[in-house]
């Protein structure tokens, strides 16, 4: 199934073609950022200094930047998941779905909090993020192809604003 | 006769005032080289070529410092970083 990617007079980004797994892989974005992992959080939320001794600047951030960067983060997951659940399916089984250009960077932010999360739950290395995937039936692999894909959106929507 | 003393006022040197905050960005092997590029245009204004030349200086060296001033502003660009989910921390800067 080949996806179609165009760009609609109003500017909304539209996705036709879309087959079950890839849509699988979109709708998963939200479940991925919030499975509670301690790692994912640490990512998410990083320190705003690298010493040990500013442990007062992090328990300010902690409770009053952190707050407002959760929100953002899940405005952005949210944004997602509403634009795919106005997704039309088709007879065929593939999906069609917009992303109105209001929504692209909540699209780039979710998406990019996705690669993190899945980078941070399974614990990829740099070395093994830029191997070649010869074996999407192997789970590991699989993970890295769902990385890919989420970059490539990233891409293609970088492109559309750059 | 209770005497109340003149109190001792320390003031800070103007060295210790003035001295700034960095923004350092550090490399992350997952946030992609043209996202990076396109937030520090973003967040600092940055033309492409500037916006480049610290995402190359990130990528190899493994960190940039993007902006030095005042610790306020300095926080503030750190926070709009980490909304765009890029490794950024605040670093006192070295006394002049």
């Amino acid at each position: 199934m080949m996806v179609t990617v165009k760009i609609l007079e109003n500017g909304t980004v539209s996705f036709e073609g879309v087959g079950q797994q890839l849509f699988e892989l979109l709708h998963q974005i939200k479940g991925i950022v919030e499975c509670g992992d301690p790692d994912v959080e640490s990512r998410l939320y990083p320190d705003p200094s690298a010493k040990a001794e500013d442990e007062e600047m992090r328990e300010d951030w902690k409770s009053l930047v952190q707050p407002e960067l959760q929100s953002t983060f899940q405005s952005a997951r949210d944004t997602v998941a509403a634009d795919l659940r106005r997704a039309t399916i088709h007879p065929d089984g593939s999906r069609s779905f917009g992303i109105p250009p209001k929504h692209i960077d909540q699209w780039l932010g979710a998406l990019n909090q996705a690669r993190l999360a899945l980078c941070e739950l399974h614990h990829f290395t740099e070395m093994e993020m830029s191997h070649k995937i010869e074996h999407p039936e192997n789970d590991r692999d699989f993970i890295l192809l769902q990385m890919n894909v989420y970059a490539l959106i990233q891409e293609w929507l970088i492109s559309l604003i750059d | 006769m209770a005497t109340i003393e003149t109190p001792e006022i320390k003031t800070k040197g103007k060295s210790n005032l003035d001295s700034g905050w960095h923004v350092v960005v550090h490399n992350d092997p997952v946030n992609l080289m043209n996202y990076v590029t396109l937030i520090f245009q973003r967040v600092f204004g940055f033309n492409r070529s500037r916006a480049e030349k610290h995402m190359m200086e990130v990528h190899k060296k493994g960190r940039s410092i993007v902006w030095t001033g005042d610790r306020e502003k300095a926080e503030l660009y750190v926070q709009q970083l980490h909304s765009h989910l890029l490794l950024a921390t605040l670093e006192k800067a070295p006394q002049p």
